[in-house]
């Protein structure tokens, strides 16, 4: 046995990221790690690596215990990580970035550049990988910059490689390549530990399969002993935690209609219709396109493609301004960041998109705002001391109403939650869908993206599914979990595609 | 609470120690000459403030006054009355600051960088035009602006005072002054809001450039010439003023009211040193020291809010 980690916990303050954490590697093993969004996956992983700290539970690295307080301690073990983003010096070669921190040395000190290139050219020849040494990373694709990774890796002596979903920003031609690497490490007597929300790789790829679920391992065995669908009932079926119910109106004009939106490689041809009154899912993994897609309707990013209409209106929208005139709200994922002006007052923001309603002639009426402060503070049930607490010392639940006051007091009209309940308690959760429950009775459209399925089946009218920048199947009321992880994850193709379709649901071609 | 008030406090205490350290200090003469002598970083510094505010620096404050200055008193040379003379300084104040404004704004350069480049530039134009030789023949009537008189007041006092009126009226109370605070504490999501950034960006480079013209006519008409070679190093001092009157570089943080207190710390200083006799050397190492105090003493009252 390689490495196994028992019964680990990991808390972030009050969110606990993993309560029984449970993983066996061995030698010359692909072990293929599953599970959805938050299931507490790359927690694990990362305190394998030494990036984060475990707050109980044991890990025995060649049969004795060890404790990493560091990505160095780890790595000095010969326990590497090929990150979803890369960690390169991108302006450095692919020989000096292989050799970051270990360069062999002239005396006094000095690098030698060409026993560097060297080592480099014969790993690469070594593993026939599509690399030369002296490329700069800054150029690769990255499935280039992954192959740098891994390369760096082997070269450190690395005998457990994780690879932290790696395939998900490739093409299918890049993974191809990547499995092609990954199997030959294994082959070499290396242990891998592979995180993937493609189910479909699973068997190419894989001798054992861990699958987590809210934050405990609830499955660890063979891969080839589960069907596709037994896994999907292992990896959903999490704890309900806010129950929410929601009685759904009829919905009403058509609010938003996007057609043919294409954003290579993140978007293609996304085409559907949002109502006034309707909540509209969004489900699918990390990096389906998500979050891709509310950023392109927001004109946050350029897009090729695609029309776009707004009550009926076509528009046009190419930044955060136009959309905002035309009616849109965004509610990002990361409030602190994008949603908010943490330093500045609670009430400076609530007024921040809509001070032309607040001021004439570029002059602030002090008396109006403040009013409109109060009145909105009252009706989100904003918990504040004052208008003039700074925004970031709100509770997150607290923020997320902030930013939706914001967003109302500019009168907008169609708004796009990604993550709406992101770091945000019990208590809040409830009352942020009570909030968008009343926007849409008073005649708004929710897009809301969300990573949490039982909130998507209990608050959405109609849910989207997205695979790999593309939708791939509307949902109605009824879906299961079930329904929605099986579009998410699987490709229309071959005999893992089951097919069925509850009655009622539509598949997009 | 105390330590939000200590630039304040300073200055009253400076007021007091050298009021009992100088017989000299609190006369007319010498009170009248400080606030003559801090009026033009005073006046920059408020336009400074609002920059600071929105996330931004600008470095070419002193080149942009001695550019302003000359081409104000070339035009006097040339016989334009003197109204219209200093209107010429102010437009060449506020071509400058547009300048600035849509260079950060349409190429998207960091603003340190884009001010650097229109200090050289700046500076580099003023000498050329003047081929390095100060303008003299300026008429008498305009040594009124730095020199004169307004009811027993210095009238650069009043100037000030309007200005400064001005600055905090648009800060406070207008959309301009809250996009700037939107602006420099999360650029990010005031993009997110909507908020049009780069107009408003502009707006207020335009009217720091704009405050930087006039502080070039005032000085022109405290030294009666038009100097090629004014304001090096000004710059400094106005963002060390903007500074100590608690701005933050982070941005998002300042006030009207703090600046003026943090040039007339500035100006106390280095009256003092003159009057006390301390070496002129000691002084600007002394207000670099304060400098670095007074940002020193700010970031621990942060950090204790958390």
């Amino acid at each position: 046995m390689l490495l196994e980690l028992r019964g680990i916990r990991k808390r972030f303050g009050g969110v606990v990221a993993l309560q029984q954490g449970h993983l066996a590697v061995e030698a010359g093993q692909v072990h293929l790690l599953v599970g959805e969004n938050g299931a507490g996956k790359s927690t694990l992983v990362k305190i394998a690596a030494g990036m984060l700290a475990a707050d109980s539970g044991e890990m025995i690295w060649r049969g004795r215990r060890v404790r990493f307080q560091r990505p160095a301690d780890a790595a000095a073990e010969g326990i590497a990580m090929v990150h979803q983003e890369s960690l390169l010096a991108p302006h450095l070669s692919v020989a000096e970035n292989i050799f970051l921190g270990r360069e062999p040395r002239l005396p006094l000190g000095l690098v030698s550049r060409r026993r560097m290139q060297e080592a480099a050219a014969r790993l690469i020849e070594e593993h026939r990988f599509p690399l030369r040494p002296e490329w700069c990373v800054e150029r690769l694709n990255p499935a280039g910059k992954q192959l740098v990774e891994i390369c760096r890796a082997i070269q450190h002596g690395s005998s457990l490689l994780i690879f932290d979903e790696p395939t998900s920003a490739l093409s299918e031609a890049e993974s191809a390549e990547v499995f092609r690497i990954v199997r030959r490490l294994r082959e070499r007597g290396m242990g891998v530990i592979y995180i993937t929300h493609r189910l479909e790789e699973l068997h190419a790829l894989g001798d054992r399969l861990t699958i987590l679920r809210d934050g405990a391992t609830v499955y660890s065995g063979p891969v080839g002993e589960l069907t596709i669908e037994q896994i999907i009932r292992h990896m959903v079926g999490r704890e309900v935690t806010a129950i929410y119910q929601r009685t759904p109106r009829p919905p009403g004009e058509e609010l938003l209609r996007v057609e043919g939106l294409t954003r290579k490689p993140v978007l293609h041809s996304i085409s559907f219709v949002l109502h006034a009154g309707e909540i509209l899912g969004l489900a699918g993994l990390v990096g389906a396109g998500r979050t891709e897609l509310c950023r392109a309707l927001f004109g946050l990013d350029p897009v090729e493609e695609g029309r776009v209409w707004v009550e009926g209106r076509p528009v046009r929208i190419r930044s955060p301004r136009q959309a905002v005139q035309a009616g849109l709200a965004l509610i990002p994922e990361d409030r602190q960041r994008n949603g908010l002006a943490p330093r500045l007052p609670l009430g400076w923001n609530l007024t921040s998109a809509a001070l032309e309603l607040v001021s004439r002639f570029g002059f602030l009426r002090a008396a109006e705002e403040r009013r409109q402060w109060d009145d909105y503070i009252r009706r989100l049930r904003i918990r504040a001391e004052s208008p003039r607490q700074l925004a970031g010392r709100l509770s997150g639940g607290n923020q997320q109403k902030a930013v939706m006051a914001k967003w109302l007091l500019r009168r907008a009209r169609v708004f796009l939650f990604d993550e709406p309940t992101r770091g945000i308690d019990v208590g809040a959760k409830a009352e942020v869908f009570q909030l968008m429950d009343e926007l849409a009775g008073a005649g708004a459209g929710i897009l809301m993206v969300s990573s949490e399925l039982p909130e998507l089946v209990q608050v959405a009218d109609r849910i989207l599914v997205m695979r790999q920048g593309r939708l791939t199947a509307e949902l109605g009321r009824g879906a299961t979990q079930e329904e929605i992880m099986r579009y998410a994850t699987l490709q229309k193709q071959g005999a893992l595609w089951t097919g069925r379709d509850v009655a009622g649901h539509q598949e997009i071609p | 609470m105390i330590q939000r008030l200590l630039p304040f406090l300073t200055l009253i205490v400076l007021f007091v120690g050298l009021s009992l350290a100088s017989p000299y200090f609190l006369t007319y003469t010498n009170l009248s000459s400080v606030v003559r002598q801090t009026a033009v970083i005073n006046t920059m510094a408020l336009g400074m403030t609002m920059i600071i505010i929105a996330g931004g620096i600008d470095l070419s404050v002193g080149a942009v006054l001695a550019f302003s200055g000359l081409l104000g008193t070339m035009a006097m040379e040339a016989g334009l009355p003197i109204p219209y003379a200093i209107a010429v300084g102010l437009l060449c104040g506020l071509f400058w600051g547009l300048a600035n404004g849509l260079l950060i704004t349409r190429l998207k350069i960091n603003p340190f960088i884009v001010t650097l480049g229109t200090l050289g530039i700046a500076r580099g134009v003023t000498l050329i035009i003047s081929n390095g030789l100060p303008v003299h023949r300026i008429p008498r009537e305009f040594s009124f602006l730095g020199e004169g008189n307004l009811l027993g007041v210095p009238f650069v006092l009043w100037l000030l005072a309007f200005c400064a009126g001005l600055t905090h009226l648009l800060l406070e109370h207008t959309r301009l002054g809250r996009y700037a605070f939107a602006i420099g504490s999360n650029p990010e999501a005031a993009y997110y809001t909507g908020i049009p950034v780069a107009f408003h960006t502009t707006a207020v480079y335009a009217y720091s450039g704009l405050l930087c013209g006039l502080a070039g006519m005032i000085e022109a008409s405290r030294l009666m010439t038009g100097q090629p070679t004014a304001g090096q190093g000004y710059e400094l001092q106005v963002i060390a003023a903007v500074v100590i009157g608690g701005g933050s570089l982070r941005g998002g943080e300042g006030s009207v009211l703090g600046t003026l207190i943090g040039a007339f710390i500035m100006g106390l200083l280095s009256n003092g040193s003159d009057l006390l006799g301390i070496s002129p050397y000691l002084q600007q190492a002394i207000i670099g020291a304060v400098i670095i105090l007074a940002v020193a003493v700010d970031e621990l009252r942060k950090r204790k809010l958390g």
